[in-house]
């Protein structure tokens, strides 16, 4: 099975085709949204920044700007910063710049001194991007195996639907994306607790299980340094109103988005696996940092499976707009009632299991076939809003 | 209706909301159905106990522990945060 994708020099194949602008540094921020909201077809994030931040945290964030740039749905990266040799280390802009480059993509660097001044920069920058994006559009989709795919899942706003429809409908998908030889990225460490024996056992590397393990009990053992009982921060307020009790209950029905298939590898924090099939990767439950971590990851797409029963009526917006940055993130759900709320930005509904009218194969194939279409260039509806939520790396703190 | 995700479990889901007083079907994992008299209201997707569950018992969903109950539980009773906690990331209980 194909699907259409635009074919990079290095054999990765994007399902979309951005420029990406990086600032390296804050004060690099003002030009990167100028610069973005003056040229269509590029991607920005806002960066929060490295300083007071141990060396640990400032390569996560170096990993997710690096990752990024890697991501096959980028054409070519420009990074922006203060001075050649303005911060720390690991996110000099060359440091950043060469990372990058490894990946074999155009990438250039812009820095404020260099340019003669902000104002500058931004003229320079504009003028580097829209070369850029007219260089992307020379690229056509192809038609290209399944076995380039790689799709990031998380689930969230979860109820019980969550781990009898929609959770599952994606564990088909997933193992039915593997068996073409794709890939699938799972994560969300706090949600494996309760839950980590089986998925433990899927591991195809003993050493891998162990880690994943120490991963569990490293998150386990932060949440009881807060001094609080788990539940009163996840599952969150909406959960328990739509009938989650406890985390473990909780991870028992999230693990069901990872399928049946054994898991081949167990990666860091914004880690791109280096082989096909299913893998985890250690990172944060959240809306606005998940999605962004399994891009870094090289996730073309990332797919939000959510359960929904809290949600407001008359349809509201998502828990996160476009937190994929360069990926797009799919709104997918098993209650047919969130269907209904919000049905300008739910991309599928496994709902028909819920009220009987469809078996978990049927709908599984059904999402499957809504991924393969979105990864052709359906778009996601999210992206048809021109605005990205706050993204909020996984860093480790403290901070000083 | 109430579905039992897993023969072990001794709670089930509601998949529509049920009445205290009022007779639901139960769905078994293997499709098979029988009736369970409802003693409280159990809203769409929270749970329903298909036993008498003991104050320290565990109460069991997917065929796994999900927590234990903090008081008695009648058959046919709501199961939710006001009669079970979970026994994993208690950061409120000295260890």
């Amino acid at each position: 099975m194909e699907f259409l994708g635009y074919v990079r020099d290095n054999g990765e194949v994007g399902v979309r085709n951005y420029v990406l602008i990086i600032p390296s540094c804050r004060v690099a921020n003002i030009a990167a949204k100028r610069i973005g909201s003056y040229v269509p077809g590029t991607k920005t994030i806002i960066t929060t920044g490295e300083v007071g931040r141990h060396s640990r945290d400032r390569e996560r964030l170096a990993n997710i700007y690096m990752g990024l740039a890697k991501n096959p749905n980028v054409y070519a990266t420009i990074v922006l910063g203060a001075r050649d040799d303005f911060g720390y280390k690991e996110v000099l802009p060359e440091k950043i710049a060469n990372g990058i480059k490894d990946n074999g993509k155009p990438v250039s660097i812009l820095t404020i001194e260099e340019c003669g001044g902000l104002e500058r920069l931004i003229e320079e920058g504009i003028a580097k991007a829209r070369e850029y994006v007219h260089d992307a559009s020379l690229v056509k989709r192809q038609l290209v195996p399944i076995s380039k795919l790689q799709i990031g899942v998380k689930c969230g706003w979860s109820d019980a639907t969550s781990g009898i429809s929609g959770n599952p409908a994606f564990g088909f998908a997933a193992d039915k994306i593997i068996d073409e030889g794709g890939t699938v990225l799972f994560s969300e460490t706090v949600e494996l607790i309760g839950a980590e024996e089986e998925v433990v056992k899927r591991c195809v590397n003993p050493e891998d299980g162990k880690r994943l393990l120490e991963m569990v009990k490293a998150v386990e053992n932060s949440a009881k340094q807060t001094g609080e009982d788990i539940r009163s921060i996840n599952p969150i307020p909406s959960n328990i109103k739509a009938g989650i009790s406890t985390i473990e209950e909780k991870s028992l029905g999230a693990v069901q988005k990872a399928g049946s298939r054994p898991i081949n590898g167990v990666l860091e924090y914004a880690q791109r696996p280096e082989g096909n099939g299913l893998y985890f990767m250690d990172g944060w439950a959240s809306a606005y940092s998940l999605p962004v971590s399994l891009a870094a990851a090289g996730c073309q797409i990332t797919l939000y499976q959510l359960g929904g029963q809290d949600l407001p009526k008359n349809d509201p917006p998502m828990l996160a707009v476009n937190t994929g940055v360069v990926a797009p993130l799919m709104f997918v759900t098993g209650n047919p009632s969130t269907a209904k709320k919000a049905p300008r930005s739910i991309d599928y509904s496994s709902g028909g299991v819920i009220t009987g009218e469809k078996t978990l194969e049927e709908v599984g194939e059904e999402l499957f076939s809504k991924i393969i279409s979105i990864a052709c260039g359906e778009l996601a509806k999210g992206e048809t809003v021109d605005y990205m939520d706050p993204i909020e790396p996984y860093f480790l703190g403290p901070v000083f | 209706m109430v579905l039992i995700l897993n023969d072990l479990d001794n709670v089930a889901v509601a998949l529509e909301e049920c009445k205290e007083g009022e007779q639901t079907t139960v769905k078994t994992k293997s499709g098979e159905f029988y009736d369970i008299q409802i003693l409280t209201d159990i809203p769409y997707c929270h749970k329903c106990a298909l036993k008498d569950i003991k104050k320290g018992e565990l109460i069991i969903k997917y065929g796994q522990p999900i927590g234990i109950a903090t008081t008695d539980i009648s058959k046919g009773e709501v199961v939710g945060v006001h009669n079970i906690e979970g026994l994993r990331g208690r950061g409120d209980l000295k260890s």
